[in-house]
Parts: C-alpha cells; structure tokens; sequence
C-alpha cells in the first residue's frame, strides 16, 4: 500500500514537473529572442553569438540534456525513462533554438516531444501488465557497457579535443522555413518524395504489424 | 460580376461531389426511390440552377463585357501549386464556349437523371440480396462532377485530371450489371481503349509542357504563337527532346503533338482505330448509355478538340479531318444492318462524332460545336426513347421482335420521330423568311459542316483581290471585310514569306524554297503548311468599307494563314455527302421498325407499356432540340470562335457569319452564296430520299430486305457490315492471337531447340558424372571433402558463440570493436612507434634505417 | 567559456551519445531500447544542425539532413513500436532477452 501510495505521489511529482518545463520550453526560446532582438536586422531571428544570455541558455540546458540522457540511463522503469527522455529532447530542441535552427526545433518539439513520446507511452502501455515493470540487468552486463561506454566517450573527447574545425564561416542566417521549403521542393524533391512514400509504407507496415491476429 | 459568374460556375462541382460521399456513404440508408432523388437534385438539380443563372446572364451580356469577364477570369486564376519555376495555376475557365457547353451538360443530365429514377425504379438491382440502386446514382453525380470540372478546367492538367476522372466513371457505369457476363468484358473495353488514346494524350501533354512551358490553355497557345513567330523552342530548326535525345526537324514535332492530343479525343469519342467500344458500352443501363455514350461524355473528346485547336498545325488538323471522315462514313455503313436498337444507336453516335471531329478538321470549329450540342439534344432523347421501349418492352432489344409499338406508347414514338427528322437534318431547304429557316437540329449544324467541307474541298485557295462585292462578283471566297491591293498571286504565301524573312534575316534555305514553291503553285495555294507562320499584317489595308475595322485587321492577318492550308481532298467531303444520304435511311429504319407497321412479336407488344416518369424528360429535351436548333447555342458559340480563330497556324473557318467579329473567313449570306441553298442541290433533300428509300423497304416489315440481304453483292456486304468490319477480330487476331502466336513460338523453341539442348548437356553430364563419381569421387575426393567438411563445422561451432540472439549484446559488440578502432586510431601514433622499438629489437626494422 | 563554439555542441552530441549507447545496452525492456535509440539519433541532428550553424554554406543542407533523421526516428519508432508490440503478443513480455530465436 504504502509503496503504490509513494508511486502515485511520484507520479504527481514528475506531472507538475512536466508542465512546469513544458511552460519553460515555450517562454524561454521567446525570452532568448527578446534578449537578441535590439542587434539585429529585423526579420533575422537567431541568438546572439557571444552574447552572456546565450552562454547561459546553453549550459543551463545543454545540462539538462547531459543531465536528462544520464537519468535516462540510470532510471530502471521505462516510464521514468521516458520522462527522462521528455526532458532531454526537450532540451536539445532549446539548444536547437540556440543554433538557429527554429524550424528544427520545433519540429523536434511536435515530432518528438509530441509524437514519438506518446507513441512510446503507448507502447509501454501496451505491452505490459504493469507500468512499472522492472527488468534488472546483471552486474557484469553494467560493467562491461560503462566500460565501453566511458571508453567510448573518452575517444570521442580526445577526438574532438585533438581536431581543428577552422574558423567557423560566418554565414547570415534567415529564417529558414522559407529557405528550408524552397531547398526541398527544389534540390532535395526527390528524397522528399522518398521520405513520403517511406512514411505511407511504415503506416501500413506499422498498422499490419500491430494489428490482432483473428483467431 | 465576373467573380459571381465564375465563382458560380465552380460552385456547381460542390453539389454533386458531396452528392457522390452522401450517397456513398449513406445510401443504404437512404433507401430505394430516395436516393434516386437525392441523386437528382444534389447531384444535377442544383449545377443546372447555377448553370442556368450563369447561361442567362451571359446570353444578356455584351460581347465586349463577355471579353472582358474572360480575361478577368483568366487573370484571377490561383497559385496551385509551384515546383520550381514551373506553377501550376488553377481556376475557371470563363467564355463563352464553356458557359454553353456546361449548360448543355447541365441540362441534359439533369432529364437523364430524372429519367433514371423511372428506369431504375422497373430494374432489379440487386446482387446477393444487395440493392446496388444507391451506387448508381453516386457514379451518376460523380460523372456529373467529373464533367463539369471537365468543361471549366482552364488548365490541360486539371482538364486531364478530369478526363480521366470521366474515364473511370464510364468504367463505373458501364460494368453496373457487374453480375452479368457481358457488363465487365465491355467496361474493360472500355476503359482499356481508353488507355490507348489517353497514351497518346499524355505524350501531346509532355510535349506541351516540355516546349511550351506551361499547361495552361491560353498560355500555352501564347506560347505556341510566340515561338512560331520566332522560330524557337517547338519550331527551332532541328528539336530535340531531353532524355530521349531523338530530334525532329521543323514542325513535326508540333504535329506530332497535335495528334497526340487528338489521340485522347480519339479514345474518347470513339474515333476510327479506338471506336470499339462504344458499341459495346451499351451494355449499362439505357440512361448511361444516353448520358455518357450519346450525349455529354464522348462530347469531351470534341471539346478537347475545340480547346487545343490553337495547338494545331496544318497537317495534324488533317489527320483529324481524315479520322472523322472515315468514321462517319464507316460507322454510318454499319448502324444499317444492326438490329439491336441501341447498337444502331450507338453506330448513328459514333458517325455523328465523326462529323464533330471532321468539322473540327475542315475548320468549321464553330459548327462542329454546334452540331455537338444539337446533336446532344436528339441523341439524349432518341436514347431515352429507346431506355423507354426497352423497358417497355421488358428488355427485348431486337428492332426485329417490335413493331406497331406506335399505339402502346404514342409519346416515345413522336418523340422519337422528331430525333429522327433532327438527325437526318430536315428541314425546308433554300426557304426563307427574312432570316428565319425552317429546319430541326442537324438541318443547321449538319449543313453546316458540309457547307465548310465544300468551300475547303472545291473553293479552296480561290483568294480575290479586291472588296466584298468583287469577291461576290465572282462566287468565290471573301475574305471577310478585308480589302487586298496585292495582286492575287501574292496573296499567297509569296508576301507572307516575306514578311517571314524580315522577321527572321537569316533566313533558312529551306525557306527559301518553300518560297519558291509557294510561288509555283501560286492561286491555288496548296503549299504545305511548313512556312505557314506569323500573323501578317501589311495585308490588310483596314476596312473602308464592311463591319468593322477590328474585323477586317483579324481577318487580313490570317489570310497567308489561310492561303498556306491545303484543300481538302475532294474524296472527304464526298464520303460525308454519302453519308448524309445514310443517315436518314437507317434512322428512319429504326423508328419504323420499332413503331410502325404490324407488331411481329404479338407476345412483346401485348406488354408494351410507357412510363409517366420517363415520358416527360423525352417531351422536355424533344423540346430542347428545337429549341437549341434555333436561338440559344448558336450565336454564343460563335462569339467563342475568336479562341479559334486566334489559331496561329491553322484555320477556322465560321460557315455561317451570325456574328462578322467571329468569323475569319465568311460565307456571304446573299442568297445565291448561302451555305444552305449551294448545298440544297446536293444534300438538301437528302433526308427525303433516305426516308423514303427506307419507307420503301421496310414499309411491309422485313421482307424486302431479307430478299436484299441474299442477292449477290449485298450479302457479301451484309456479312462485312454485320462483323463490323471485322474490327473486333482483327484487334482479336492482332492482339489476342498475336500474343497468343508468340507464345507458341518461344513454347516451340523452348521444347524444341532449348530442351534439346538441356537434354543433350544432362545425357552427357550424366555419363561424366557416372566416371567421376566411381573413379574420382570415391576414391580420392571424399576424404578431402570430409577434412573441409570438418574443418567448417568446427569454424561454424567457432562462429556461432557470439551469435547470441541477443540484441543488447550485439550492440556492446558494435559499440565495442568501434571503440576499439577508434581508440587504435588516437593510439596509433604510440603503437607506431612501439612498433618500431619491437621490430629494431626483432632485426626487422629495415625500413627505419 | 563565454563564447559558445561548435565544440561546446558536439561534446553535448558525444555525451548524448554514450548515454543512448549505455540505455541501448543496459535496458532489457523493448522500449528502452526504443528510448536509447531515439537519443544516438537526437546525438546526430545535434551534431548535424551544429556543424550546419557553424560551417554551413546557408544552404541548410545540415537542417534538411536533420529533417530526414527526424522523419526516419518518427518511421522507425512506428515500426518498432509495433515490432515490441508484436513480441509482446508473441512472448507475453517485453524483455528482449527471451528473444533469442536466433541463437547460432
């Protein structure tokens, strides 16, 4: 009793929690451009480079990405995960913004955050008697993926420490909807096309898959 | 107002598309007769509301206004969709051949319809205790849409999209009686043949679009216009297609394109190699075959026509001539044997079409139009007539079994006469009062046709100097209001060339001759159409005297135009004389043998009946025949000529001048020149002779023609006419049997030369086998094989132990041996020169010192 | 530090990285794995959309690459999501270690 007692509570934790960053998601890429706005030409929205207010946004959530995808890791239940998850795309969609990539980021928070999310939920839903089902690895199992996964880590930092990416090209950046859209439907027409079909076929594949068999 | 007119007009796709889901989706629900109504007034009665206002307002609107609304509705088009530099724009078609055309539509399918709650009411439609009643009237309001968004696409996509659209409802309705044995064979028929003219349709639309850059109507004839004038793009000297890398000197691509936008009329309107299946599409119901195999479906392949005339050149507006003529000649010949009333029907449909398509290859653009819509009026009503014997008659469809059905069912027989005089083109020839004739239906557009064809075929090329009245003078052609100071011989092509060459200084040899070819042949004007190019304006010295200056500036830039067309073959216009002795007798042979005389099947007449609902659409649309002969069509559809007649290339020629603004070269209308009294000597009493030839006939039942059909060179021609040609088992040969003939032969081969082959190589591989097997095998090979085999097994015992079947650990293997490159990557620099140390301390390291 | 460079953005991408490697190997649940996956992938648009901020040409070739990564992540999770639930109705449980129909 007690113990399902403190999971509901959780559970109430981790509701408010979401909507308190869900509201963040919203009003902070909106306070970045406000910050930005005075230097720069109208209709170019992107954050200041060098600004404090952009270094700030960045390690607060690049953080909380780094944070988040570590909670991913750690956590054992798969809804814990995936509100870990939440947090981290989430995230990484703010950095998005950051990196003025506002059509992505907002892409990332409906394909994402809205889509790919509730579809996890509803597999988790689906699939199990119990949210909260556990299944524990073993010891060795953990050692030898945090070996290889520090190890891993360590190479990919020594990589990026020992290489030179130049200066970077200063290029102005618009919005790019228009120059994202203009792109598509001109040099990359045909991959779009592909994309679609590809997503039709995993819409009936998808459907095929999970249907009931009739017995 | 121009928005309201053309916003109306496109409001009328929306009634009978939501008709379409409505009763797709409730139908069962809405029950048996409900539907039926549901059909009608969503899916025709409302459009035909729109229609009308539509109609009415343009009917009282000036020409002047009606130009303007065109190119408002032109200009207020939408951006649809652009890929790349390439837009795709959408809207509604406003002039007026669309306002008639979609009224005509409107209004006979609205009777249809009516018609079909009547005849389906008598029909049992159910397959495996399933009423199917709902799903016609859902493909009837489909069709209904699909036509309309037909007749106002201003755009050769959207129009196709809709042809196509019409297609598959012709598919639809053909194959109602799907349960049936003969209702499928013919839909596919139908729908396959179609293919075959929507083929060439869509390589005419590649070329459009690869050329001519654009799929818009008027902007693709700006185009065409353009690039001939400059001899670039369609008409540069030498074309060549991207990706096929084929090239076509001069025009003949431009031809080609043509005819392959004719192919699609050709599927369409059942024109000669594609005609196949129109007789057999009889095989839907009788209101189908009224609506879409008579009246307004194979319409569309004329109105395509009509649309793409500007894209035409001389020698595809020929092909065009050519493939009418041979239908309505032919088609006609066969409507004489049959003795199924509705195949006889649909043979009189195809020979009429043959006429719309051979007007539209004579130039006479608006009388093809013209005989489209009138010839609409009384083949819709002739078919209900039919629909209403039929069913009547408890679907006995053998003209041979009826007879005297005149007193079982008085209004379908005069209903069905009156068809039958509009057909035939009755009339009082070469009487009048004042303006007014006395004719019905194809007295008017019929004649007029043939009046073009006969001034193509013997007056052609006879261009006079001097005004009107010299050109009345001398019988000849005028050249409509226009006054030419040159010298006849230069009227033709000479003084055009000219002006060709300032246009383009560098002029091509091949000009040059044609130059001179033109000279040579002068007067008579029959050089090719090759040079036959831009608008020549030096001609004309405007209009001191006559309509109208902007008539006379028209004109006169055409005359070159006009004087580089060949005459038309003097065999054409002969074939379509004949022809229009046919059709009165086999006409005047079905109405007699249904109605008149003695009934010789007393079981069928004793049934017969009529129908209260389907009476009434036969007496509405007998009345829109003699109506649409006279007033309405007419002059609307000749103020649309000038679309026509703004042909660069090709001519349109305006048989009877209502309106002088429209027609570029006229007939006079003085009375010894009027289209009507030149031809009164050659057809004008044409209708009587076939009556009464027929009369003679058929007057005591069938047997005089029984006796006809054994004498000697009749029966030949009864067997070739009854087979119809024998076009159905020359396609059957050709395609059936020739696919058929392949097979036998690769199945030939295959038995005798590859078998063989095979047989011989396994005989002797065989009797290797035997001396490798017991002599090498056995003896030496095996204990090898075993080693290997051994070796592999314990290789495979080897390989399988990572192969858990648990992902995860694939993963930590992935992830692992990356790593490990990785790190053998950033550590390499201190292996290198570990390695170094090793290979010095071994003696190996040659390399370093 | 003030001045965030790319290199700031790809570090974030490695951790993201690791982290979605370790999640891939660690969970036994399906979804987990689903979860993992979906972050390697985040990793790379990060990476994608920062070298295209960075040391793009203004062609938003990187965004459109990220674009196609983030339709393919949408299809994929579709797909496996049905997979896990296709394995459910198979096995009656989501651990992916009894899945080893194909041990060698």
């Amino acid at each position: 009793m007690l113990d399902s007692g403190c999971r509901v509570l959780k559970g109430r934790v981790i509701l408010r929690l979401l909507l308190i960053a869900s509201l963040g998601f919203v009003a902070l890429p909106a306070l970045a451009q406000a910050q930005a706005a005075p230097r720069v030409e109208p209709g170019v929205v992107y954050a200041t480079p060098g600004g404090w207010f952009e270094a700030a946004m960045f390690y607060v959530f690049g953080g909380l990405a780094i944070a988040s995808a570590l909670g991913v890791c750690v956590s054992r239940s798969v809804v814990r995960m995936a509100t870990w998850l939440f947090f981290a795309l989430g995230a990484v969609s703010i950095l998005y913004f950051l990196l003025a990539a506002t059509f992505l980021a907002a892409i990332q928070l409906i394909v994402y955050v809205g889509g790919v999310l509730i579809l996890l939920i509803f597999g988790v839903m689906l699939t199990s008697q119990s949210a909260w089902v556990r299944f524990t690895p073993t010891r060795t199992n953990l050692a030898v993926a945090s070996l290889i996964c520090v190890g891993l880590l360590i190479c990919l930092m020594s990589v990026l420490a020992g290489t030179d990416f130049g200066p970077p090209s200063a290029t102005s950046i618009g919005t790019p909807v228009e120059a994202i859209g203009r792109r598509l439907l001109t040099h990359y027409l045909v991959p779009f096309e592909i994309a679609g079909v590809l997503l039709m076929i995993v819409m009936v594949g998808a459907a095929h898959l999970a249907r009931q068999e009739k017995n | 107002m121009e928005p309201f007119l053309s916003k109306l007009l496109a409001a009328s796709l929306i009634p009978p598309f939501l008709t379409f889901w409505i009763l797709v989706l409730w139908g069962p629900k809405i029950g048996k007769p409900r539907a039926g109504w549901v059909g009608l007034i969503g899916g025709m009665g409302l459009p035909l509301l729109l229609s009308t206002i539509v109609f009415v307002t343009w009917f009282f609107t000036g020409p002047e206004q009606r130009d303007a609304l065109t190119s408002a509705a032109q200009n207020s088009q939408v951006l649809w969709s652009q890929l790349g530099d390439f837009k795709v724009t959408f809207g509604v078609k406003l002039d007026s051949l669309t306002v008639a055309i979609h009224f005509m539509v409107c209004f006979i399918a609205f009777w249809i319809f009516f018609f079909s709650i009547g005849y389906m009411a008598g029909h049992s439609d159910c397959v495996h205790h399933q009423s199917k009643y709902w799903r016609f009237f859902a493909y009837l309001a489909l069709f209904g849409f699909s036509m309309l968004g037909l007749v106002i696409s201003p755009s050769l996509l959207f129009l196709f999209i809709f042809w196509e659209l019409v297609g598959l409802c012709s598919y639809l309705l053909i194959g109602f009686y799907f349960d049936t044995d003969y209702a499928p064979p013919a839909a596919m028929k139908a729908f396959i043949t179609n293919r075959v003219g929507d083929f060439g349709f869509i390589i005419g639309l590649g070329i459009v679009f690869t050329f001519l850059g654009t799929l818009d109507l008027e902007g693709a004839a700006a185009a065409f216009k353009t690039q001939l004038a400059a001899g670039t793009g369609l008409f540069a000297k030498t074309v060549s297609v991207p990706i096929l890398g084929w090239s076509f000197s001069g025009m003949t691509l431009a031809t080609l394109m043509g005819i392959g936008l004719f192919c699609g009329a050709m599927g369409k309107s059942a024109q000669f190699p594609l005609h196949v299946w129109l007789p057999d599409a009889m095989a839907g119901p009788t209101p189908v075959s009224a609506l879409i195999h008579a009246a307004t479906m194979v319409a569309a392949g004329v109105y395509l026509v009509a649309r793409v005339f500007r894209l035409l050149t001389p020698d595809a507006q020929m092909f065009v001539a050519v493939i009418g003529c041979i239908t309505l000649t032919f088609m006609a010949l066969i409507a004489i044997v049959q003795t199924d009333i509705k195949k006889c029907l649909a043979y009189s449909t195809l020979s009429q079409l043959g006429y719309m398509i051979f007007g539209m290859g004579v130039g006479a653009w608006t009388a093809a139009l013209f005989h489209l819509v009138t010839h609409a009026f009384f083949k819709a009503m002739l078919f209900l007539g039919s629909g209403q014997v039929i069913e009547g008659c408890h679907h006995v469809q053998d003209m041979r079994r009826m007879g005297g059905l005149k007193s079982k069912m008085p209004v379908t027989c005069w209903t069905f006469f009156i068809g039958v005089l509009a057909i035939a083109g009755t009339g009082i020839p070469g009487f009048h009062i004042g303006d007014l004739r006395f004719g019905l239906g194809g007295f008017f557009s019929k004649d007029e046709i043939l009046a073009v064809a006969y001034d193509r075929a013997f007056n052609w090329g006879r261009f006079e100097s001097g005004g009107e009245h010299a050109a009345a003078q001398n019988g000849g052609w005028q050249i409509a209001n226009s006054e030419r100071e040159e010298a006849s011989e230069s009227v033709s092509l000479a003084a055009f060339s000219a002006q060709h060459k300032t246009a383009q200084p560098k002029g091509a040899p091949e000009l040059a001759e044609q130059d001179a070819h033109a000279k040579q042949e002068g007067r008579t004007g029959e050089a090719n159409g090759h040079g036959a190019g831009t608008a020549q304006e030096a001609g004309g010295h405007g209009a001191e005297e006559g309509h109208g200056g902007a008539a006379a500036h028209h004109a006169s830039a055409k005359d070159p135009v006009a004087a580089g067309m060949k005459a038309l073959p003097k065999w054409m216009f002969l074939f379509a004389i004949i022809t229009a002795y046919i059709t009165p007798f086999y006409m005047f042979r079905a109405w007699w043998l249904t109605f008149m005389g003695k009934p010789r099947d007393p079981h069928v007449h004793e049934h017969a009946h009529e129908s209260k609902m389907m009476t009434l659409p036969l007496a509405v649309l007998a009345v829109g025949t003699l109506v649409a002969s006279y007033a309405l069509f007419r002059p609307m559809l000749a103020h649309a000529a000038p679309v026509a007649a703004d042909a660069p290339l090709v001519v349109a020629v305006d048989g009877e001048a209502h309106d002088p603004a429209a027609s570029l070269i006229a007939l006079d209308h003085s009375a010894d020149r009027n289209p009507h009294s030149k031809l009164v000597t050659i057809v004008g009493f044409s209708f009587l002779v076939g009556f009464a030839v027929a009369w003679l006939v058929y007057r005591k039942g069938l047997g005089i023609a029984e006796r006809l059909k054994n004498t000697f060179p009749l029966n030949y021609l009864h067997t070739l006419l009854e087979h119809k040609y024998y076009f159905d088992e020359l396609y059957g040969f050709l395609w059936v049997r020739g696919c058929r003939g392949v097979a036998a032969v690769c199945g030939f081969i295959d038995t005798w030369v590859i078998d063989l082959v095979y047989n011989l190589l396994s005989s002797v591989t065989e009797r290797l086998a035997a001396f490798t097997g017991r002599v090498l095998d056995a003896q030496g090979v095996d204990g090898f094989v075993n080693g290997i085999s051994e070796t592999a097994d314990d290789l495979a015992e080897a390989l399988r132990r990572p192969q858990t079947g648990g992902i995860r650990k694939y993963v930590l293997w992935t992830v692992g041996i990356g790593t490990a490159v990785i790190a053998a990557f950033l550590l390499a620099p201190y292996g290198e020169s570990a390695w170094t140390v090793v290979a010095e301390r071994l003696g190996f390291g040659t390399h370093g010192g | 530090m003030l001045a965030i460079g790319l290199i700031h953005y790809l570090i974030i991408a490695a951790v993201l990285f690791c982290a979605g490697v370790f999640t891939m190997v660690t969970k036994r649940n399906a979804i987990g794995i689903l979860i993992g996956v979906e972050l390697v992938l985040n990793s790379a648009n990060v990476n994608l959309i920062a070298f295209d901020r960075y040391h793009g040409k203004g062609a938003m070739d990187g965004q459109i690459a990220a674009l196609f990564v983030i339709v393919l992540a949408a299809a994929e999770a579709a797909i496996a999501v049905a997979i896990c639930m296709n394995f459910y109705k198979n096995l009656v449980t989501v651990d992916v270690d009894q899945g080893d129909a194909l041990r060698g």
